[in-house]
């Protein structure tokens, strides 16, 4: 009885939904939806991709899942709801995600990735992601450098139902393992969080004062155990990141953090729209659905140069 | 606008809003994933690589090979062309070429101290590095998987693994090939090597990842 009223509801939520989109058809509606603007890459790929949807003489509909499947799945029903003609979406996680865009595909609403990947194809059109295997190996080698390829060290992990997560951490570690005098003390998650980075931080160095390096696989998580080991006046750790944040980027010209990895969140996301674009107007899918864009070593030689998630030149 | 009827664009959001309500009426748990991201402990990167290595990798990279002063020469002049001839034309469009070549020259200086360890080596003739081949056990980079054209990112399950068979691919080098090279007084030695390079941007010497190599006596 329960499920048929929600249902009766919802059929008229759809409706209403249905009507109010009608009229905005004059320009047609691509969805943006990434995880929390909190985090300044997340930002830059919505900026990036509603300013080339703009351009391109779309309406942009943008949103954030906060890393919440079930909002994400929402945000879907809204997008489909609305009328969107194409969908980009960084996900909510590469197994939750699956069902939420095949919905959004059943409803002939094509999805275009980016930044993280989902365990399917055939259900996205395209899949844009940063080669983190290749930026984790990037940020690996020059952390076992500034190491001197020994001492202890600490690495902390995204968030675990990110494919992303993953991936650096094995990027990392092809490298890091292959120096036996490098040991890793601690490897714990904060969740891509920079709060989480800093109070985890703080417990390691207790337990472990003896740690002459942090690794973390991204750049939120690499500020918090920066700011953690500097108000415990080890500012002597060095720290690399992954991302390429413009706060990355302002420790390492004020001799912080040591150097990240640049994934290019900006252009990706431009480039997504150009793909939904193509899509849209020529019914023309990308040549491969799964791409992969390399990402570039920032260190004290290059800072300067990274604005926003792009390197000017 | 595509030409499509009116009423299945208008009939799409019912249907789907129906179908999303059956969606949001259950819960949607993720998959509980281990260390790997979840991915099935059927894959077996080594294996792979072992199963493909003499009977598809060294065969492609012999045949595809230009010498090393001839490929770099026309990757400076032509980056295209040179990819055409020497590289993998199914790259990802984004990713710079990636080169099968032959080195031949003469060691002019070797790191063995790093784990990471290289020997620079003289194509030429004019007593100059130009070329610095990995000769392990730490190795960089995937130069020998995105070489060839018949790897495909999209026959894998996500990077996870694509990035396994990158570094299998290492693994195997290392283990049959470059663990056996001597690693003392190198300098001056003569070698011969067959592998890839990944065209770089910066002042540092192309990073040649071998498949197969060579070093000669002591001279």
């Amino acid at each position: 009885m329960k499920l048929t009223r929600r249902m009766t509801l919802a059929a008229f939520a759809g409706m209403l939904a249905l009507g109010t989109a009608a009229p905005a058809y004059a320009a047609d509606l691509i969805a943006i939806i990434t995880p929390s603007h909190d985090n300044p890459f997340f930002k830059a790929e919505a900026v990036g991709a509603e300013a080339k949807a703009k351009e391109l003489g779309y309406e942009a509909l943008v949103l954030v899942h906060d890393d919440d499947a079930n909002k994400q799945s929402e945000l879907i029903d809204t997008a489909i709801g609305r009328g969107a003609k194409a969908i980009i979406l960084d996900n909510a996680g590469a197994d939750a995600t699956v069902a939420a865009v095949q919905k959004a595909k059943d409803a002939g609403v094509p999805s275009f990735l980016i930044d993280r990947e989902i365990n399917a194809t055939g259900v996205a059109v395209a899949q844009i992601v940063s080669n983190n295997y290749q930026g984790a190996q990037l940020g690996a080698q020059e952390f076992v450098k500034l190491m001197g390829e020994k001492g202890n060290f600490v690495e902390l992990v995204g968030k675990e139902s990110d494919t992303n997560a993953g991936i650096r951490s094995k990027g990392y570690h092809d490298v890091i393992d292959d120096y036996p005098d490098l040991k890793m003390v601690a490897q714990q998650s904060a969740n891509w969080s920079q709060t989480e980075a800093y109070s985890k931080m703080e417990s390691i160095l207790q337990a472990n004062p003896d740690i002459k390096g942090v690794i973390s696989g991204n750049d939120t998580m690499a500020m918090g155990a920066y700011a953690a080991l500097a108000a415990a006046g080890r500012k002597d750790v060095i720290v690399v990141g992954f991302d390429g944040s413009n706060d990355v980027r302002d420790s390492i010209a004020s001799g912080g953090i040591k150097a990240t990895v640049l994934q290019p969140a900006y252009a990706q996301a431009q480039m997504a729209v150009e793909q939904a674009n193509d899509f849209i107007k020529n019914k023309k899918s990308p040549a491969e659905e799964k791409q992969l864009m390399d990402c570039v070593l920032i260190n004290g030689d290059n800072a300067a140069k990274l604005e926003t998630f792009a390197l000017t030149n | 606008m595509p030409n499509k009827p009116t009423c299945s664009i208008l009939a799409a959001p019912i249907l789907v809003a129906m179908v999303g309500i059956s969606l949001t009426a259950c819960k949607i748990l993720p998959t509980p994933s281990g260390e790997n991201g979840g991915n099935a402990p059927a894959f077996n990167a080594d294996k792979m690589v072992g199963d493909i290595w003499a009977a598809k990798v060294v065969p492609y990279l012999q045949q595809k090979a230009g010498s090393f002063p001839e490929v770099h020469a026309l990757a400076k002049a032509d980056p295209a062309a040179a990819g055409a001839k020497y590289g993998n034309p199914k790259k990802q469009a984004n990713s710079p070429w990636t080169f099968a070549v032959r080195l031949e020259g003469k060691v002019v200086a070797a790191n063995t101290q790093s784990r990471a360890a290289t020997m620079d080596v003289d194509a030429d003739g004019d007593g100059k590095a130009d070329a610095r081949v990995q000769i392990g056990p730490a190795m960089r980079g995937t130069a020998l998987r995105d070489s060839l054209d018949f790897i495909q990112f999209n026959d894998f399950t996500n990077q996870i693994d694509f990035a396994q068979f990158g570094k299998a691919f290492n693994i195997h080098a290392d283990k049959t090939v470059l663990s056996k090279l001597p690693r003392e007084a190198l300098e001056g030695r003569s070698v011969r090597i067959v592998g890839a390079y990944v065209m770089g941007s910066g002042q540092d010497l192309p990073l040649v990842t071998p498949a197969e190599a060579e070093i000669g006596p002591k001279p």
